[in-house]
């Protein structure tokens, strides 16, 4: 039994200082429901995807939270695996429907980070990293600093082609209202943006942000609907330094054989991916993970522009990734698959993608502990 | 976020991984600390492989600028890792020094 999306909904991604997490929820989920047809009573489950509600916000007990102001009292439920909360809810709600027990489920991906000061929001961050990571004053920039000098040692991956992603990515929010950035950018902006943890600079980071994003899942049939074809996980260790190879996200490539497996498909075949670039040159190794390229030359593939919206290969982050449309961690997974189901349905305006009919998400917790991939079909 | 017990419990394992030598297998210096980290930035963050084979995280210290390569060789040492909680206790744990 294939899963259909039924509706897929992002919000605003930004600074949004006038609107709570009920607030965020509530406009997503009504306009989840009002694209599928029918009123949120037909929802059947919700999967709520969330890494800082209790950390930061104070507030646990989530699914019961939002159902309480969605007016449902179905069986709701927060799914928390770092910056793949999304993508895990998602894939647990699509098991949930193969499972046969839910026709309709609804999932939703919320963070609200801008209310408290950068700070506390890094340290907060931190949760996904291992004890001996936050022990040494770690931050997630600083992890991915690591995993980037790594790369530059084993392949000769310079500063400059790291900056080439952001550059990207900007350009694509620029076509993106939904995203918290729309400002082109240059290489060397860049380059001279100030360091936040070496080589990594500012403009090499995805932001903080708040956001939502809404799918609704079925099990019913549609003609030309959109089909998940296929929904992986996998983990890793938690902290780096048990790695024995920084220069690639073992849980990725994983969960995306698994992927690439299940749906019948190869890496060739996609045509719009959505992945997590919460740094710079985690797009770079995503691209080597999913086997878009070979390991080493994924770099200057990006640095090419051949994975930038004119190309008919392949085109990454239309959203404008995690860099420019912004990451409120547990929506971005959600967020990623919504902006697949836009491209493969025609409906991405500007950055459409032509011809897209296979797209895929990878979706990042921590510093690869855990990885989520979704193939999606037309 | 720092529990007086949980200190106690851990201080228990760091004996085990002191004056150990190492090499660098990667590092970043951290310009934008997180909470408890504030009055250390910028501090250095390395990965590094001891001699028992063992892989940790943990700070660099008392280095010089040469020393900021991969490969450099370290040894572990004991030093205070962040600024004290409400409850006023001290942490300590691992941190790494250059060997010339």
């Amino acid at each position: 039994m294939p899963v259909t999306i039924l509706s897929g909904v992002t919000s605003k991604f930004g600074e949004l200082w006038d609107v709570s997490p009920r607030n965020l929820v509530k406009e997503v989920a009504l306009a989840a429901a009002d694209e599928a047809g029918f009123a949120l009573d037909k929802i059947e489950a919700v999967f709520v995807g969330n890494m800082l509600s209790s950390s930061l916000g104070g507030q646990d007990h989530l699914g019961a939270f939002f159902s309480e102001e969605l007016g449902l009292s179905v069986p709701a439920v927060k799914i928390e695996a770092a910056c793949a909360s999304g993508g895990m809810a998602a894939h647990l709600a699509y098991l949930a429907i193969k499972s046969g027990q839910y026709k309709n489920v609804l999932v939703v991906g919320v963070e609200k980070m801008t209310d408290h000061k950068p700070e506390a929001v890094a340290a907060a961050l931190m949760g996904a990293g291992s004890e001996g990571e936050r022990e040494a004053g770690a931050t997630f920039p600083a992890l991915y600093a690591l995993i980037a000098r790594a790369h530059m040692l084993k392949y000769g991956t310079t500063e400059a082609a790291m900056a080439e992603v952001s550059v990207k990515n900007h350009f694509h929010a620029s076509l993106n209202s939904h995203a918290q950035f729309t400002n082109r950018i240059t290489r060397q902006m860049v380059m001279e943006s100030p360091v936040v943890a070496s080589p990594l600079k500012i403009l090499d980071c995805s932001p903080i942000t708040d956001g939502a994003a809404a799918l609704i899942l079925s099990s019913k049939p549609l003609k030309k609907g959109i089909i998940i074809s296929a929904s992986q996980a996998a983990t890793d260790s938690l902290g780096l330094a048990q790695r024995l190879d920084l220069t690639t996200l073992k849980a990725a490539v994983s969960a995306s054989n698994k992927a690439y497996q299940e749906a019948g498909v190869k890496p060739e075949d996609i045509k719009v991916a959505e992945v997590h670039d919460c740094f710079s040159i985690a797009e770079i190794i995503a691209m080597e993970d999913l086997g878009f390229f070979p390991k080493g030359e994924a770099a200057s593939a990006i640095e090419k522009g051949k994975t930038q919206l004119g190309n008919n290969r392949l085109v990454v982050n239309t959203s404008g990734g995690l860099k420019a449309a912004g990451h409120p961690v547990g929506a971005t997974g959600v967020k990623q698959l919504v902006e697949v189901y836009q491209q493969l349905k025609g409906i991405s305006g500007k950055k459409q993608v032509p011809g897209a009919d296979l797209g895929l998400t990878h979706n990042i917790g921590g510093s690869g502990a855990t990885a989520v991939i979704h193939i999606l079909k037309k | 976020m720092i529990s007086p017990v949980k200190i106690w419990r851990n201080q228990k394992k760091i004996r085990e991984i002191l004056n150990q030598n190492g090499n660098i297998v990667s590092f970043t210096q951290v310009f934008v600390p997180p909470q408890g980290f504030e009055s250390q930035a910028p501090y250095v963050v390395a990965i590094v492989k001891l001699e028992s084979g063992r892989r940790y995280t943990a700070q660099l210290v008392d280095y010089d600028k040469k020393n900021l390569r991969v490969g450099q060789k370290v040894v572990t040492v004991l030093r205070r890792t962040r600024s004290a909680g409400d409850e006023g206790i001290i942490p300590y744990g691992i941190k790494f020094k250059p060997l010339i």
